[in-house]
């Protein structure tokens, strides 16, 4: 006596196993805008940079997303990483680029991000202020950055450095 | 007798082919055929394809700042507060200087020469007085005012470096000088 199938046959006869990708395709299609979203934002405060590669860092993971990121950074160049011998802090000491949030400024307009940082901190108050420095920058180039922070009224600066390596 | 002229048939077979009742129009066929199986389908493969390249691409390109970190700065506010004299404590100064390379020439209290930030680190936590975070007695309390006065021509590495020292010795003021200060 044959045995049926409920799962592959029907009253008309067998039928071949499919498979159902559409709730596959929904999700692939969610993970894609929500990637194109973040890159957007995320790639405006993240300029490439060679971050502050600190001895025994105390630096700690910052969880909040509500922050206003300033960059201060030489001329993008991709080959640099950082390296045990201070190789990669031979580059030009002044900054290029300047920007706070998604908007850019010229590198030693001081007056015009202090205006900004103050219309910023006025609008978000609780959002701290994240200084991202080339570690190659001369001091006398951040340092005018740091004065038009504390001029505009950011109190809670974070200096943005790399973790330590068992964190990274 | 002459032969009456059949009404046309609504399936599509035409004279001979309804009388003799096989060889079918073959665009009949088809339709029908198309019919009985009852399904159309569509190849979704290539578009699997260039979504799952969109969604490689995104993941690889999108960066979240991974790895980094941030180190607690709190920059004065407002205009400072008087100190009375009795309870100001003499500042410590961290001098910092170009060593003509990419290096740095370190001084702490403008005498004190160390040799890296591991010395530096060690010297201001032999030297801070917390009986709470270290036994034992020491020269400066937590709240000394730090002041990292760095040259101009100093690396924001050397600066940040610096700050990490203090701040890993558990000094809790501490503060940056303009660079024309040194």
């Amino acid at each position: 006596m044959a045995v049926r199938s409920s799962s592959y046959t029907t009253e008309r006869g067998p039928v071949a196993p499919s498979l159902n990708i559409t709730p596959l395709i929904d999700v692939v299609f969610l993970i894609i805008i929500f990637f194109m979203l973040v890159s957007n934002l995320v790639g405006e405060e993240a300029l490439p940079m060679v971050l502050p590669d600190l001895q025994d860092p105390a630096t700690a993971e910052l969880v909040d997303d509500n922050r206003v990121v300033v960059n201060l950074a030489p001329e993008a160049e991709s080959e640099r990483v950082p390296s045990a011998d201070d190789a990669h802090l031979r580059a030009p000491g002044y900054a290029d680029v300047l920007s706070v949030g998604p908007r850019r400024f010229a590198p030693r307009n001081v007056e015009d991000v202090q205006a900004y940082l103050q219309a910023t901190v006025d609008a978000r108050p609780d959002a701290p202020v994240l200084l991202r420095a080339d570690g190659a920058l001369y001091y006398e180039a951040v340092s005018p950055v740091l004065d038009a922070m504390a001029r505009a009224g950011v109190s809670d600066v974070k200096l943005v450095a790399y973790l330590p390596e068992d964190q990274r | 007798m002459p032969a009456t002229p059949s009404p046309p048939d609504p399936a599509g077979y035409s004279g001979p082919e309804r009388r003799i009742g096989h060889r079918p129009n073959p665009r009949v066929r088809r339709k029908r055929r198309s019919s009985a199986t009852g399904r159309s389908e569509l190849g979704l493969t290539s578009m699997i394809d260039v979504i799952f390249q969109l969604l490689i691409y995104f993941v690889v390109t999108a960066n979240f700042m991974i790895g980094e970190g941030v180190l607690d700065a709190a920059l004065p506010a407002g205009p400072p507060e008087p100190v009375l004299p009795e309870d100001a404590l003499a500042p410590l100064f961290i001098d910092l200087e170009p060593d003509g390379s990419v290096g740095v020439l370190i001084r702490v209290d403008e005498t004190q020469p160390v040799t890296g930030f591991a010395d530096l680190h060690a010297y201001l936590w032999e030297s801070l007085d917390d009986p709470e975070a270290k036994p034992g007695l020491g020269l400066f309390p937590p709240h000394t005012p730090v002041i990292i006065r760095p040259a101009g021509r100093v690396r924001w590495q050397h600066v940040v470096d610096a700050f990490n020292a203090v701040v890993r010795a558990r000094y809790t003021n501490v503060s940056f000088a303009r660079p024309d200060a040194l």
